[in-house]
Parts: structure tokens; sequence; C-alpha cells
């Protein structure tokens, strides 16, 4: 069961660049990009921050993919 | 504001380090050869306060780069963590064989010397490879 997240889609509609979103909450562009390519789940702490910082529910950003925990059983 | 304290604290370790690694040198060569060559210590504070200085207008260009954007976060430390995790093993190891393998070629003694070599070899591929991973 993979965590999936949609903080590129969102991060585009609201019209913010990973370099300003890296300065606001004081992580690295490659850290950034390592999340929307989803190879780096951020910490809880990290996500809520993403949370607060897009201003939408938490599961908007991020959710389980269930497929893949049936297609592994 | 605690970040910079950090900087400077860590900056004048490592001068009083490679200070008292040039003393050091300088005291072996002296007991060496008869002479202690004062010029030498010179150089090498010169070098480590230039090194400081190229430091920091490189530090000061990037901040004008990159903005506020900070150089670690959660993601570096986590790699950096695992990094010297497969660097601790990889070094007993490598090590570890290469001590097994001088005794099976019958080399019983060991010249300080060549493991001072040695250790700045490794140092010198740890610290290349740590600058790598933070950067991945």
């Amino acid at each position: 069961m993979s965590v999936v997240n949609h903080i590129r889609e969102i991060r585009k509609k609201k019209g913010i660049t990973q370099t300003k979103m890296a300065e606001d909450l004081q992580i690295t562009r490659q850290t950034i990009n390592a999340i929307e390519k989803h190879k780096y789940n951020p910490s809880l702490e990290l996500a809520l921050k993403l949370v607060r910082y897009f201003n939408v529910p938490i599961e908007e950003v991020f959710y389980l993919d269930e497929s893949k925990e049936e297609k592994s059983k | 504001m605690k970040s910079r304290t950090l900087q400077i604290v860590l900056w004048v370790v490592i001068l009083i380090g490679m200070s008292i690694g040039a003393f050091l040198g300088i005291y072996l060569i002296g007991r060496e050869n008869g002479e202690f060559d004062l010029g030498l210590a010179l150089a090498c504070i010169g070098g480590g306060v230039l090194g400081f200085i190229i430091y920091l207008i490189l530090a000061k260009l990037r901040g004008k780069r990159q903005g506020n954007i900070p150089e670690v976060d959660e993601r570096s430390l986590q790699l950096m963590q695992k990094y010297f995790m497969w660097v601790l093993y990889f070094v007993l190891i490598i090590s570890s064989a290469i001590l097994i393998g001088l005794y099976v070629m019958g080399i019983e003694y060991v010249e300080t010397g060549m493991l001072i070599l040695y250790m700045l070899c490794l140092f010198m591929v740890l610290g290349l490879g740590a600058l790598v991973t933070k950067r991945l």
C-alpha cells in the first residue's frame, strides 16, 4: 500500500513555484521534487505543514492507494 | 540565528583542528629532521583562513542565487543517516579484508605513516560521498 499525493497538481493550480514553496516551508527543492515524484514520503510534521500551507483537507493532498494493496493480496 | 552560531562554532573548531594538525605535523617533521619550520605553520593557518574567506564568498553568492532555501532538511538528514550506516559496514568490511589480505601476503607490520595515508584517503572519499549524498 503506497501513499499517493497530489502536491504537484495543487501547487500548479495555486501557481506556486518549487523554489517559493521551498523557501516558505524551509525545505530543499530536491525534497519537493522527490515528494511530487512519489520517491519520498514526508514526515508527519512536513505532511501537516504542507496541508496547512495549501489550506486544503489532508485527504485532498495525501491518500493511500488501495489498488496496490489488493494487487499484493 | 541558531544555525549561524552553529556555523561559526563549526568553523572555529575546523580552524583550531587544522592549526593543531599543522603544528603536530611540523613537530613530527622537526623531530625527524631536527629543524622546526614555522613558515609551514604560517602557510597552514593562512590556507585555513583563505579557505574560510572563499567559503564566505561562495555562501554569499549562493545566498543571492537561492534566497532563503536551506541547505539541509529532514530528507537530506535521512539520506546522510543511511549513507553513514552503509559507510560503517563498508569501511569495517573493507578494512578487515585489507588487513586479512596483508596478513595472508606475509606482511606482519604496518607503518603508522601508511595508516595515516589510509585514513586520509578514507576521509576524502567519505567526504566526497557525503557531499554527493547531500545533493541527491
